[in-house]
């Protein structure tokens, strides 16, 4: 039994380590809530190359938009929005939904 | 209580943001979230089909969308507490005044239509605003119920900003 843990083990940690320089390759994956209309962390800062996620906790929809740098769309209840990270600089984004729902990308 | 029946829509909205001399329970908080919500829901499905301005048109279907959310969120919180919603004055001004307001809009159409289902919206959300910050929050016990109307409270505040700037470009093309 305790074997065929360690074996597990052995190939998940292999796994891991084959699976690690893809993932850094790729950048990172950072994670933004909305939550009660507000952008949690409100300002990011990230690489080009990164994913960002932003994921609605919200009973309704509402949209990431950098007019010019990226635009969800609407993102429904409960739904979720990846963003490759490409362009360099501060960008703010607004909820086109709701006026009062401000954040910034910062992409270092 | 069938006195505000009789009553005229915008004194409804007054009685309905001052109506309790002592804090509703949150039985009583649950049936007026509920109903608030309802009332705007109805008045934004009108909206969705018989307004003529596209922005005004896009407004009511997002207001069916926002208070339809809040309403499942609602609905599901208190079912989670066992909470069975009680009508008290409050919810039935607010019925009675969605009421009124229907009847006056479905007289109306084109852009006379488009302002005044605008200007209802600017004074429903004011006073549901302030109902909500003077009466229900401070009122309501439980906590998951005051959170609810804390985390919603800034979507009440964004339709009013937003509902304020429909009502200035409407007013512009005059």
């Amino acid at each position: 039994m305790r074997g065929v843990v360690l074996a597990a083990g052995l190939v998940l940690g292999a796994a891991a380590l084959a699976g690690s320089p893809t993932a850094a390759a790729a950048g990172r994956t950072h994670e933004v809530a909305i939550n009660a209309l507000a952008y949690v962390p409100q300002t990011l800062t990230v690489k080009p190359g990164d994913v960002v996620v932003w994921t609605n906790q919200d009973p309704f929809p509402h949209t990431v938009t950098a007019p010019g740098v990226f635009d969800s769309g609407s993102i429904a209840a409960g739904k979720s929005w990846r963003y490759k990270v490409k362009q360099a600089g501060t960008h703010p984004y607004v909820c086109t939904l709701h006026s009062n729902m401000k954040g910034t990308l910062q992409v270092e | 209580m069938n006195k505000f029946v009789t009553t005229s829509a915008a004194g409804l909205l007054l009685v309905a943001a001052s109506a309790f001399a002592q804090s509703p329970s949150d039985a009583q908080i649950a049936d007026i979230v509920v109903t608030a919500n309802q009332v705007d829901i109805d008045a934004g499905k009108l909206a969705e089909s018989k307004a003529s301005n596209a922005e005004v048109k896009a407004f009511g279907k997002q207001m069916v969308t926002d208070h339809s959310g809040v309403n499942k969120q609602a609905v599901a919180l208190v079912t989670k507490l066992k909470v069975t919603p009680e009508a008290n004055d409050t919810s039935k001004a607010l019925k009675a005044g969605g009421a009124d307001n229907l009847k006056n809009l479905q007289k109306l159409s084109g852009a006379a239509f488009d302002r005044a289902y605008v200007d209802h919206e600017v004074a429903y959300h004011q006073q549901v605003l302030d109902a909500v910050d003077k009466t229900l929050i401070p009122s309501a016990q439980n906590a998951e119920l005051k959170s609810l109307l804390v985390a919603v409270r800034p979507a009440f505040v964004a339709h009013l900003e937003h509902a304020k700037s429909l009502q200035a470009s409407l007013g512009k093309k005059s």
